[in-house]
Formats: C-alpha cells, structure tokens, sequence
C-alpha cells in the first residue's frame, strides 16, 4: 500500500510541474500587454511600463518561468496582477465558497443518485428501473446553465421560495447560508444525478449477477446481507471513482451556474484570471483545481482499493 | 421686470456671468438652461432666484437636509423625499464588477460609484442634474474665463480628522495632470492651482475656458479631490480617507463593499446607516437577482432584457437622458475607408431607428454622426438628418470603385455592442457591404484593436480601421472633441485630420457662453456630419432604478448614485 501510494504522489508532483508549465507557456503565448491590460487603455505608457517592471514583466522568459516554479514550490504566488491583493486570499476565500457549494450539491446528489441507481438495478427493465434511467438521462442532459435559469425563474423569482444569488450577506447564519446554495446546487443535483445514479445502476447489475454474489445466496444469508456484504462493496467501486474525479470538476468547473448566481467560486476567479493574464492568480488557481482533482482521484482509488483488495494488488503489481 | 434690482445684481457680476444674465433676461435662454448655466460660470441658486424674480419668473426652490439654499442639488430621479425620510438601515445595492478603485486611473461605473461614497468633487451633483456645489460653495472666473476661483467649504474635515484645504486640491489636480486625465489634458498643466489661501483653489488655465467647472465636477468622474498625501497609483480602499458621506468599511472586488455613515460628514448625518453593495460580472444576472427582491437599487440596467425590472410596478425605473453613444470609426488616412465616399455608403446603409427601437426599446437619442449631442443647449437642430439611403450608398461606393467592400468590424463584448454591431452587419449588407464580425473581450479591445499604444505617435495609429467604442456622458463634448476628432488626438482611432475642423474646435473652445458656442458648434456638427470619420448612431439613456421601499436616490447622468438623502419609506 505504502509503496501504491507514493507512486501515485510521485505522479501527482510531475503532473503539477507539467500544469505549471502548460499554464506559463499558454499566458506568455496570447498576445497582449499586461501593464496596459491592468492599467487601462488611457493609462500613460510611463505607467504601464513602469507596472511591467514592477511586476517583473520585463525579465526574460526563463527567469520569469524560475520564478514561478520557485513560488510554485513554495506556494507563494504573490499579489493578483489585477486585483492588487494577495494571491493566497483571493484564492482562499473563492476555494471556501466553492467548497461550501460542492459540499452541499454533492450531499444532495450522492445519496440521492446511489439510492436511484440502487432502486434501479434492482428492479431491472421494470418500470421503475426505466423511469429512473429515463429521468437521469434527461436530467444529465439539460445543461446546467439552462437549468439554473429556469430554477431562477421558477423556484427563485416565481415562487420565491429560494434566494436566486449564491452568495449570502455576510455573519448569515449556516441555516441562511444553505437556503442561497440551495439553488444552485439544486441545479448541479440535476447535472449529476443521472450520471451517477446510472455508473451506480450499472455496478449494482454487474454485482447482482457475479458468481460472489450468487454464492452468498446459495449459502443462505439474508437478501439485506447480500447487498450490505457483497453486492454494494462491489456494485459502488465504479461509482466512488466517478465522484472522485467529478470532486476536482465540481470545484474547478462550475463558471455557468458561479456566473448565474453570482458566486465568485473558483470557477469563475479562474475564468477571470486567464481574461485579465493575471498570470498569479491564474496559476494558482488551476493549481488549487489541479491539486484538488488529484487528491479527489486519490481518495476514491484509496477507498476502492480497501473495499476491494484486488484493485490495489493489481495496483501495486 | 424690475429694472433696479436686475441692473444692481447685474452689475455686481463679471462680464461671463453677465452675458448669461442677459441672454435668460433678452429670452435667448430657457429658466431651465439659465440655472444650468449660471451654476457653470459661478451664480448662487439664490442670486438666479432673483434674477428670474426681477425677470418676473417663478423662483426655484432646493431640497436637501437643510444646508445652505443652493448647496444641496436636486436630482434627476423621479420622486424624491415624498415622505418623511426614516432614520437608519442599510441599502443593498447590486452593482457591476469594479476593476480597480483608484480615483485617477479608475475606467468603470462601478469603481465611479464606490469611489464617490466616500470621495467628493469640488463641483457635485446640482439642480436638475447638473453640477452643483460640492467641497467648493461657490466660484468664479476672471472676465475671459481663464482663471478660475473656487471657495472651498469651510468645516470640511477628512476622515481622519485634518482639514481639508486648498493643498488638497492642488495636490489632487497635479496628480491628475501628471496621469493625463482626458479632460483636464490641454486645459492645465502640474502646479496650475494657486493654494496660497487655504480657503480658496485658483485654477490658472492655459487658455479661455467657459466650461471649466465641469472638468473638476463629477463629470470628470477621476476629477475627486483626494488628501495631500495621496499618491498616484494609491486606492480609495488602500488609502480610505475621504470626505464623503460614507466610509469604506470593506471592499473585495470578488464580491462586494460596505459602507457606513460618515458621522462627521459636512452635510450631516445620512439618513441611512450605511449600503452593502454586490458585485456582478453579468448584467442578466444582476436584472434577476434585483427582480427577485435581491437588492434595493440596481446602478445601471439595459431595457433590452430588463423587462422583469420595467415591468415591476414596485420599482422606479430611472431613465436619465444623457450623452453616451458609441463611435464606429472609420480610418480616414489609410485603407478602404480613406475615401470619404465610402464612409458616407457605410452611414448611408444604417437604420439608425431600427437600431434605437431593438436595442433601447426607443430610449435614446438618434445620432448624426457627430459628437455635439441634443441634449448640449448649443446642439443646432436645423441641421438635416443623415437618412437611411441604400441606393446613394451603392452609388457612392461605386464612385469609389469599392461595390465590393469588405471589412472586419471591430468590438469590444461591452453592453449592447455586440447586438449593434450584428444589426450593422446586417443592415450593411443591403448595400453590398460585407462586414466581417470580430468581437473580443472588452479588456483586450482597446489595446488590440482601438488604440494600440504601438506605433505611438500619432496617437492610435496603430487603430483598425473599422471598429466600435464606447464613450460615456460628458456635461460638454470638449473631451469627445479635443480627444477623438482634433488632429492627433490621443483617441483619434480614426486618425481624422481636418483643418477646418480644428479651427472650428478652437473657436469653440474661446467660447464662454452658450450664445457663442452655438455658431461653432453648429459648424462642427456639418463638418464631421460631411467627413465621417465616425458614425454615430444613437445617443442613448442612461437606465437605473431602486424599489419603492426606498426614497431619495439621486442619479447623474454619468451614471453615479448618490445616496446622501436617501432613505427607507
């Protein structure tokens, strides 16, 4: 295990290096004066030049790429280029608010989607079983900015039953605070619900109809003992390892429904970042996304590796 | 008329404030405009009172917590105190993302508005819109209008405690000249206020200009008066202290700013506690969060998609007519638009009505292709509407030899100018024009595509030579002038050179009153109407609005909200 383990930390770190570099190399690609961009179109070219020496704009390539590998390391990525702060405080406070939505959408979603797909396999080619696989499919099909809007029209300004922005005043209350997530994750609820309710329905089939699963009936245990023991331990592997990778996403990736609902998550910080060359800014931020994603992945092999030996055998073979 | 005391307080007057006396006394001037004016060029609201009274006229009366007559403005928004205003609460106001809250370098409406919560100009906003008294009470010009007076309010303290003086402004002005603020830029130069008397700011100006105290009022929205020993490239949030009404309490341009009362405020004490204001990068999203009862006030909102708000009998639309507009230019030295003809086929092809009726829902002003605005009082109107004419727009580009023109329309994704340039597009192409769609982000677009800052002499040369800018409301059009049309102007993207119409400019300049700007003006507006270096469209209103639980929001037409008086109903 020790060993499976600091390969798979061994990978992550030239994966990260690898990121550092992409991102360097694409921000110094795009065309475009990054004094001026920060400093406006009527700034004096005095104080864009001056901005771009300060911010070490003017140094070659190389020591530009040294420098950012060293803060890269030492997870000192300096001020924002645009918004003249530091780097680590804007990045914290757009992580804590993507981190308090992720958390309750996925709360919502993973109980709710294993429970469908569980249902599902269940009564598999029943009605119910294509009920759950129909409305998963069209759930996952609305994109989440389509949906975000009619939830906002509907449920937000309609009904008003929910707040229609993300973001609650600040010092609300944790009870205030879930009632402005709810809607937007309410919307990622409906993105992800068919995709893991049918990886689940597809994992319980395959665990239903294995020869384990055939024999611990043979042997006599209880229906509610051959799910809990057999059936879930290996019908849920695949699953864990799409939440896994899907953490990294629901973090990094969620500008539409950040953008409708007005909620300066890391998504949105990113988008904006790369729009401004905030080059600081950008690199941490799909650093943070980068680091998450990876230990997301991590944590799902590790847990799928302890429910079930083999994979981590075949792993460390 | 009562001819001794009209003569008596004429005579105490200077030869500027004088002429305007005469013009609204000979009936060349409306009341309306002579309050505008005469607040211009240095006369109190009381002095204007009795000359309209003398005149014969209904006197004009202010509203404000209870200061000095004429020294609290009355506003352009719709109802203002209609009841009783109650003590304390808390605004939440939505607003666009701000960039960056540096008073001098600052670009946007939002950062405009932040900045002016706790920062204050020499001339605020006044009757009817116009400026007003601000940190100065009053002023006055020389008889040519090139040295300017302005008594500043005694009593004004900084947040900090020290008194504001006139240090404080010349130091504000020479961190303004030494940036290269567009309005002052030709109008003064580093060390041009004389501070000697610490309870007045005489402005030296380099030439004659009747129009000055709109360059240092919130119409030069940079122009904010900032303590001593604020440095060029400081932030109002950095260095938070101002005079305002309000105090930073925070500012993260990621989500939103508070604000608190200022109680040591020269006005007094605000009838709200203080304004929470949220940020947004898009304005759908900001309409609907508004709509959903989200926030109070929405500081600028489009009618196209702002139905939810238009159409909320609880909520006051505020629509203030003023002078923003966008420029399509049109490079005039080099390319397939040096020829004038084929400028002229490329105005001649547009619909301009079409255009006001599905972008503003009919809320703006159609555009002549010249900056001098209708609502400027020296705006000619005898002057013929360009029409829509696809076949003398065919005529001439076959003149020029260019039936086949195609061209790549340059934007910035701002607003309504994507949907604008679409519609060009389109209506361009019954004339034969093909026009090739090249958006980008607003932030790239000025250096990209505008006014690249390579080669930089002259300025802009480096421009596109078809493209489409924002410009936003000015009380005159000297900035639109001097900086976009003069020969080598520091916005001069169409690199538009015309003797004629820089001695036009310049008599327009030596003006002093409105009667003597009218001529040149109207000279102006043939001139660029005939060359077409620009097209300009419409010039559209400016659209905000707060719900009925509150009262007393005062809007310029720049786009600021003040929320001094305002209150919860």
């Amino acid at each position: 295990m020790t060993r499976y383990l600091a390969r798979r930390l061994g990978l992550s770190i030239l994966t990260l290096f690898l990121i550092v570099t992409i991102v360097f190399l694409i921000v110094n690609v795009l065309p475009g004066d990054i004094g001026r961009r920060i400093s406006g179109p009527f700034a004096p070219q005095a104080q864009v030049d001056a901005l771009n020496e300060r911010l070490g704009l003017d140094d070659p390539i190389l020591t530009q790429y040294l420098r950012l590998v060293k803060n890269t390391l030492t997870f000192n990525f300096g001020d924002s280029f645009s918004l003249d702060r530091p780097v680590s405080g804007v990045i914290g406070s757009a992580l804590g608010r993507s981190l308090r939505l992720a958390a309750f959408a996925l709360i919502l979603t993973i109980p709710l989607s294993i429970a469908a797909g569980v249902f599902a396999a269940r009564r598999r080619d029943s009605l119910s079983d294509r009920t759950v696989v129909t409305l998963g499919l069209a759930s996952s099909s609305i994109p989440e900015f389509v949906s975000s809007v009619i939830l906002q029209a509907t449920i937000g300004v309609g009904l008003g039953w929910f707040h229609v922005v993300g973001r609650a005043p600040e010092g609300s209350s944790i009870w205030t605070n879930l009632s402005y997530l709810t809607l937007p994750s309410v919307a990622l609820v409906i993105v992800y619900f068919g995709y893991i309710a049918r990886i689940s329905r597809s994992g319980m089939i395959t665990a239903l109809e294995a020869d384990f699963t055939r024999t611990a009936v043979m042997k006599g245990l209880t229906t509610r003992q051959v799910l809990r023991r057999h059936v879930l331990r290996n019908g849920l592997q695949p699953t864990i390892s799409v939440i896994g990778v899907q953490i990294g996403y629901v973090l990094g990736s969620l500008v539409a429904i950040e953008k409708i609902f007005n909620y300066p998550g890391l998504g949105l910080t990113i988008v904006n970042a790369a729009a401004k060359k905030d080059l600081p800014l950008l690199q941490a931020g799909v650093m943070i996304v980068a680091i998450i994603y990876m230990l997301a992945t991590l944590g799902a092999d590790l847990v799928v590796a302890w429910m079930n030996p083999r994979s981590r055998l075949e792993a460390e073979a | 008329m009562n001819l001794k005391l009209f003569r008596e307080m004429r005579n105490s007057k200077g030869p500027l404030q004088q002429e305007v006396i005469d013009s609204y006394a000979d009936g060349r001037m409306s009341r309306r405009d002579f309050i505008r004016r005469g607040t211009v060029v240095g006369l109190s609201l009381p002095f204007m009172n009795v000359i309209i009274a003398a005149c014969g006229g209904p006197v004009t009366t202010t509203v404000g917590p209870g200061t000095t007559a004429g020294t609290v403005p009355a506003t352009t928004t719709p109802p203002l105190t209609t009841v009783p205003p109650v003590a304390g609460g808390v605004i939440r106001v939505a607003a666009q993302t701000p960039r960056v809250l540096d008073p001098v370098a600052m670009q946007d409406l939002s950062s405009y508005n932040l900045v002016a919560q706790t920062f204050e100009f020499l001339a605020g906003l006044g009757v009817a819109g116009d400026i007003g008294p601000g940190l100065a009470e009053s002023w006055e010009a020389n008889a040519d209008g090139s040295v300017w007076t302005f008594n500043l309010r005694p009593g004004v303290k900084w947040q900090d405690g020290s008194d504001f003086t006139s240090a404080d402004v010349a130091a504000s002005m020479d961190r303004l000249t030494e940036f290269g603020n567009s309005g002052l830029k030709g109008v003064i130069e580093a060390g041009a206020v004389d501070a000697s008397d610490p309870s007045k700011a005489v402005f030296t100006l380099l030439g004659p200009n009747g129009n000055f105290p709109y360059l240092v009022s919130l119409y030069n929205a940079q122009a904010l008066i900032t303590p001593v020993g604020f440095e060029l490239g400081q932030t109002a949030d950095g260095n938070p202290n101002g005079t305002g009404p309000f105090k930073i309490v925070s500012f993260d341009p990621a989500t939103g700013a508070k604000f608190e009362r200022n109680p040591d405020w020269w006005g007094g004490q605000t009838p709200l506690d203080g304004s929470e204001w949220s940020f947004f990068d898009d304005v759908g999203a900001m309409v609907t969060a508004t709509s959903a009862g989200e926030f109070d006030a929405i500081v600028q909102f489009q009618l196209l998609g702002g139905e939810a708000l238009l159409n909320n009998a609880d909520f006051n639309t505020v629509i203030t007519k003023n002078t923003t507009h966008r420029q399509i230019w049109m490079r005039c030295d080099t390319g397939q638009f040096a020829d004038k003809k084929v400028r002229q086929a490329l105005a001649l092809s547009i619909d301009r009505k079409a255009l006001i009726d599905t972008l503003f829902s009919g809320y703006a002003d159609i555009g002549n292709d010249h900056v001098i605005a209708p609502l400027y009082p020296f705006f000619d109107e005898t002057q013929e509407q360009r029409p829509r004419d696809i076949e003398q727009a065919k005529t001439l580009l076959a003149e020029a030899g260019k039936s086949d023109l195609t061209a790549d329309l340059h934007f910035g994704e701002l607003q309504e100018i994507p949907e604008l340039a679409q519609l060009i597009k389109t209506q361009a192409a019954e004339a034969g024009i093909t026009l090739n769609l090249a958006g980008e982000n607003n932030d790239s677009f000025y250096g990209n595509a505008w006014c690249p800052p390579d080669p930089a002499d002259p300025p802009c040369s480096g421009a596109t030579e078809l493209g489409i800018v924002d410009y936003g409301h000015r009380a005159v059009p000297d900035v639109y002038l001097n900086a976009a049309l003069k020969t080598a102007g520091v916005w001069n993207s169409s690199q538009y050179t015309s003797a004629e119409f820089d001695a036009a400019f310049t008599e327009y300049q030596a003006a002093t009153t409105t009667e003597a700007h009218k001529a040149p003006a109207a000279k102006l507006q043939r001139i660029l109407t005939e060359d077409t270096p620009i097209i300009v469209p419409y010039f559209y209103n400016f659209v905000s609005g707060y719900f009925k639980t509150f009262q007393g929001l005062r809007s310029s037409a720049l786009g600021q909200v003040y929320l001094d008086q305002a209150s919860k109903v």
